[in-house]
C-alpha cells in the first residue's frame, strides 16, 4: 500500500492545526514583543469550554463551540487587562511578561485538571459515525476536512484584517513601532486588547477543532504553543503568510519522519528543526 | 494689531527622571499661526518639552493649558485635539507602505473619502512620495523618510505640529528641502510649528521666535531677528552662560 498520499493529508491536517496556533501566536506576539506561554492552555480552554457545555449539558453543539470561541476570547482580553497591560504600564521587561504568562499557564492548566481530570477527552460525541472522505488515495474524516477548510478561511480573514483594514494597519502599525503608533493617535493598549481577544479566540478555535479530532487533555495546550512557535520561528516572525508556511513544513516534516522512524520521535523532529533553522536561518524562510 | 489667540501655554513645567530634573520651572507658550524654535545644548531639555505636551513623559508638576483650559496629556487624546508630534530619527512605519503610513497617519479620521482627500493634499506638498505610494517606508532614502515622517503627521490637519530634530542625519541639501517644506508647510494651513532644531542657522531663517534653554530652564526668548542679533545663542552653546 503507498502511505505517500495519507502521509500528505495528515501533513496537512497537522500543518492547519499548527497554523491557527502560530498566526493566532504571532498576531499576539507581534503587538506584544513577548512569548505569551499561556497561549497553548488558552487553546484547550476553548475545547473544554465546549466539553462542558456540550457534553455535560448537554447543549446545542454549535452553540457550545460558539461560546467555546468566544470565551477563549474573552480569558485571553481578561488576562491581558488585569496581568499583561498593568505589567506593560509599570515598563516590565519582556522577561518578566514570560514569566508572568509561565505562571497563567500553570495555574490555568492546574484549574482544567481539577475541573476535568486529567482525562482525554473528546469532543465527538459518535466517533464512530464520522463521514470518511476518500481523496488522493488517502481518506480524511469529516472533522479533518472542517480543520483545513476552517485553517484556509481564518488565514485569509486575517491576512484581508491586516492589510484591507485600518484596524488591522493598526496592528501592523504597532508591530512596526509602538511609540509611533501613540504618535499617530492609535490607543494601542485598546488595540492590544482586541489583538489578545482575536488571538485567543483563533487559538480556542484550534483546540476545539482538535477536540474534535484526537480529543484534548489540560497539559497539552503547551505542546500545542511550541510546535506554534516552531512553525513562527521557521516561517519568520512577524510575517503572516511565513507562520502558515512554518506550519505547514513542520507538519510535512513530522508526518514524513515518523514513515521511518517511531511516531515517538515526532516532537523531537519538530525540534530539530527548529535548531537547524535557528542556526542556518534564523530569520526564517520569509523574512530576509 | 489683533492678538492672535494662544493655543498652547505650558505653566512652570518639571519634569524629573528619576531623581533628575529634566526641566525646572518651564515656561512657554504658543500662538496661532507661528513657527517657534526651541534651542539649546545636548540634555537642556528640548525634546522633553515636545515629550510633555504629547504626554509621553509625566509631569511632575506645573500645568499645560489648551485653548486656556487645563489638560492632562494622553498622548491619543492630543491628537485628537489637533496635536502631531514628528519624533527624532525620521521614524516611518518602515514594514508599511508609504500610502499606508499615511493612513495610519490619519487614524482617527474616520469619513473613508476625507481620508483620500487629506492623503492627496499631503501628496501635493511631498510629491516626492506620490511616485512611490506602493514602496515599503523602509526602503526610502533619509530625506525621503523624513518628509513621510512630516506627511504623515499633516494628516490630521494638525493646529499644532511639533518636530524633534527634522534635520538630524540629513545631508545640507536635503536639510534646505526639508527646511522649506515646514515653512510651507506653516504658510499655507497657518499651522502652529514648535520645533527643536540644532541646525540653529537654517532654523532662524524660517522661525519667527524662539526660547533658549540650558539645563532644564528657560534662559532666553526673543524674536528670530533679536536672536540672530544676539550672542546668548554662543554662550549657552560655549556653556559660557552666567
Amino acid at each position: 500500500m503507498n502511505v505517500i498520499p495519507q502521509l500528505i493529508l495528515n501533513s496537512i491536517i497537522a500543518g492547519s492545526i499548527y497554523s491557527l496556533i502560530a498566526i493566532s501566536f504571532s498576531l499576539i506576539y507581534n503587538v506584544t514583543k513577548f512569548f505569551n506561554l499561556a497561549h497553548g492552555v488558552l487553546a484547550i480552554i476553548g475545547g473544554y469550554t465546549v466539553f462542558y457545555f456540550a457534553q455535560i449539558l448537554n447543549w446545542n453543539i454549535y452553540i457550545a463551540i460558539t461560546f467555546g470561541i468566544v470565551f477563549a476570547g474573552f480569558i485571553g482580553l481578561i488576562l491581558d487587562k488585569i496581568i499583561y497591560l498593568p505589567l506593560r504600564r509599570r515598563k516590565a521587561s519582556n522577561m518578566i511578561l514570560l514569566v508572568a504568562s509561565l505562571g497563567i499557564m500553570t495555574a490555568l492548566q492546574a484549574l482544567l485538571s481539577i475541573l476535568f481530570t486529567n482525562e482525554f477527552r473528546t469532543l465527538s460525541r459518535n466517533i464512530n459515525e464520522q463521514k470518511i472522505f476518500q481523496l488522493l488515495n488517502g481518506s480524511l474524516t469529516q472533522t479533518q476536512v472542517i480543520i483545513i477548510f476552517v485553517a484556509i478561511l481564518i488565514t485569509i480573514f486575517i491576512v484581508l484584517l491586516l492589510f484591507k483594514t485600518q484596524f488591522g494597519k493598526a496592528i501592523r502599525a504597532i508591530s512596526d513601532d509602538d511609540e509611533v503608533a501613540k504618535i499617530v493617535g492609535i490607543n494601542t493598549d485598546k488595540i492590544i486588547s482586541y489583538v489578545f481577544f482575536l488571538g485567543s479566540a483563533i487559538a480556542g478555535i484550534a483546540g476545539i477543532l482538535m477536540g474534535f479530532d484526537i480529543g484534548i487533555e489540560p497539559t497539552m495546550g503547551l505542546n500545542l504553543l511550541l510546535k506554534g512557535i516552531v512553525a513562527v520561528i521557521i516561517g519568520g516572525i512577524g510575517n503572516v503568510y511565513g507562520s502558515v508556511l512554518g506550519a505547514f513544513v513542520l507538519g510535512f516534516a513530522e508526518n514524513f519522519s515518523m514513515w521511518k522512524i517511531a511516531g515517538e520521535w515526532k516532537d523531537a523532529v519538530a525540534f530539530i528543526l527548529l535548531i537547524i533553522f535557528l542556526l542556518f536561518k534564523p530569520r526564517g524562510i520569509m523574512n530576509k | 494689531m489683533i492678538k492672535k489667540e494662544i493655543l498652547l501655554q505650558l505653566k512652570n513645567i518639571s519634569v524629573h527622571y528619576g531623581g533628575v530634573k529634566a526641566l525646572d520651572g518651564v515656561n512657554l507658550e504658543l500662538d496661532e499661526g507661528e513657527i517657534v524654535a526651541l534651542m539649546g545644548p545636548n540634555g537642556a531639555g528640548k525634546s522633553t518639552i515636545l515629550k510633555v505636551i504629547f504626554g509621553l513623559v509625566p509631569l511632575h508638576s506645573g500645568k499645560i493649558l489648551w485653548h486656556q483650559k487645563e489638560i492632562t496629556p494622553i498622548t491619543y487624546e492630543v491628537v485628537q485635539m489637533g496635536i502631531a508630534f514628528v519624533p527624532q530619527g525620521r521614524r516611518v512605519f518602515s514594514n508599511l507602505t508609504i500610502a499606508e503610513n499615511l493612513e495610519i497617519g490619519g487614524f482617527i479620521v474616520d469619513n473613508k473619502k476625507e481620508l483620500k482627500r487629506r492623503i492627496e493634499e499631503v501628496l501635493d506638498i511631498f510629491p516626492v512620495l506620490k511616485r512611490k505610494l506602493k514602496l515599503k517606508a523602509g526602503s526610502l532614502s533619509g530625506g525621503e523618510q523624513q518628509m513621510l515622517a512630516l506627511a504623515r503627521a499633516l494628516m490630521i490637519d494638525p493646529k499644532i505640529l511639533l518636530l524633534d530634530e527634522p534635520s538630524l542625519g540629513l545631508a545640507p541639501k536635503v536639510v534646505k528641502e526639508v527646511f522649506n517644506k515646514i515653512k510651507e508647510i506653516n504658510e499655507r494651513h497657518k499651522t502652529t510649528i514648535l520645533v527643536v532644531e540644532h541646525n540653529i542657522k537654517s532654523l532662524l531663517d524660517i522661525v519667527h521666535r524662539g526660547y533658549i534653554l540650558d539645563k532644564g530652564k528657560i534662559v532666553f526668548q526673543a524674536t528670530s531677528n533679536e536672536l540672530r542679533q544676539s550672542d546668548i545663542l554662543e554662550k549657552v552653546f560655549m556653556g559660557k552662560l552666567a
